[in-house]
C-alpha cells in the first residue's frame, strides 16, 4: 500500500479531539503555579517545565508522525518548517513562523503569533525570571531527540516579560546517526 | 463621570478600589463604598419575592447622596462591584453595560494563575482595562 499523502496541520486539527481552550489554559496555569509552590525557586521551575515538556515530546512525536503522514525531512530546515506549520497547528491550533536562519542552517527562530498557554496570565514581580512557556521548548527538544536530532531550545522573547512576540531559538547541536543497540551475535 | 469603582469580596474584604478624581478625596469615596456594602447586604437578605429579580446580578441604584449615585452588582460568588458616579441622570442600560464589561474584566483577572482568590487584585492589565471601561462609560448614549 502506498503511503498516504502528508496532511496539512489544519486538516489534522479539524479531526483530532480537542478540549476547551480555557480548560487547557487554566490547567497549565495551575500546574505552573503548583510547581512554583513546590519547588520555590524560579530556576528549578524552569528546569522542571522543560523536563515535563521533554517527557511529553518524546511521546508526542509518535502521534505526530502517525497522524500527519509526513515523509522524512531532508534537512533541518524542512524539519523546522514542519514543526512550525504542522506541529503547532496540530496540537495547539496556532501557526508559527520560522525566521532568522544562521549561515549554516543549524539555528533558527520559531515565532509564535498567538500562544494559547498565556491567556489571562500576568507574571507577578516575584517570578520575573520564569519562562512560563518553557514546556513548549521542552516538547520540541524531546520530539527532535526521538528523530535523532540533538537540539537546544531557548526562549529569546516572551510577551509576558515585556517583549513584543514569542520567539524560541532552536539550535541543532548534532545529528545522531541511528544506532541499533543490538549486537549481531545476540 | 465615574469617580470610583470597587470590587469587594464575599466577606466584605476590599479586593480592588480605584478612584478617578483629581482631588484628594479617595478617603471620602472609600467611605461611600463602605457604606454601600450595608445596603447590598440589606438587599440580599430581604430579596423581593418576585421571580425575575431572584437571580438578578444587577442591584440597581443602592442609594443617592447629594453629589453621588451609587450602583451595585453582585456576582453569584458573592463578589460585589460598586460604582460611584457624579452623573445625576444615568441611564440604567448604561450602568448594566458597564457592569457587564467590568464583570468580564474581573473574570479574566481572576483567571490569572498567579492571582490568589480572596486576595487583592494587583494586575496591571485589569487596572488598564477598568480605566478604559470607565472612560467609555456613557459615551454610547451621549454620542
Amino acid at each position: 500500500m502506498a503511503p498516504a499523502d502528508p496532511r496539512s496541520g489544519d486538516a489534522i486539527f479539524a479531526n483530532v479531539e480537542r478540549v476547551n481552550a480555557e480548560l487547557f489554559t487554566l490547567t497549565y496555569g495551575a500546574t505552573v503555579r503548583q510547581l512554583l509552590t513546590d519547588l520555590e525557586e524560579v530556576e528549578e521551575v524552569n528546569k522542571q517545565l522543560d523536563q515535563m515538556g521533554y517527557n511529553i515530546g518524546i511521546r508526542l512525536i509518535d502521534e505526530f508522525l502517525a497522524k500527519s503522514n509526513v515523509a522524512r525531512c531532508v534537512d533541518f530546515k524542512e524539519t523546522a518548517e514542519m514543526i512550525a506549520k504542522v506541529g503547532f497547528k496540530m496540537f495547539l491550533g496556532v501557526t508559527a513562523t520560522v525566521t532568522n536562519w544562521d549561515a549554516n542552517d543549524t539555528c533558527c527562530s520559531i515565532m509564535l503569533e498567538d500562544n494559547p498557554l498565556v491567556d489571562f496570565v500576568e507574571l507577578p514581580d516575584t517570578c520575573q525570571g520564569l519562562y512560563y512557556c518553557n514546556i513548549l521548548s521542552g516538547v520540541i527538544r524531546g520530539a527532535l531527540e526521538m528523530v535523532s536530532m540533538k537540539t537546544e531550545v531557548t526562549w529569546l522573547r516572551d510577551v509576558l516579560r515585556g517583549d513584543d512576540a514569542y520567539e524560541m531559538q532552536v539550535k541543532l547541536l548534532k545529528q545522531v546517526p541511528e544506532e541499533y543497540p543490538y549486537k549481531d551475535d545476540e | 463621570m465615574i469617580v470610583c469603582v470597587a470590587v469587594v469580596g464575599h466577606q466584605n474584604n476590599p479586593l480592588y478600589i480605584q478612584s478617578f478624581t483629581e482631588e484628594d478625596d479617595a478617603l471620602k469615596l472609600h467611605h461611600i463604598v463602605h457604606c454601600s456594602l450595608d445596603v447590598v447586604d440589606e438587599r440580599v437578605n430581604n430579596p423581593k419575592k418576585s421571580g425575575p429579580t431572584l437571580n438578578e446580578t444587577f442591584l440597581g441604584l443602592l442609594y443617592p447622596t447629594e453629589n453621588y449615585k451609587v450602583y451595585g452588582y453582585l456576582t453569584n460568588t458573592k463578589v460585589k462591584f460598586i460604582l460611584v458616579t457624579t452623573d445625576l441622570d444615568v441611564r440604567d442600560a448604561d450602568v448594566r453595560n458597564f457592569f457587564r464589561s467590568f464583570h468580564a474584566a474581573y473574570v479574566d483577572a481572576v483567571s490569572n494563575p498567579f492571582h490568589v482568590p480572596g486576595k487583592k487584585i494587583t494586575s496591571k492589565t485589569f487596572a488598564n482595562r477598568v480605566s478604559t471601561i470607565v472612560k467609555s462609560f456613557g459615551l454610547s448614549s451621549a454620542g
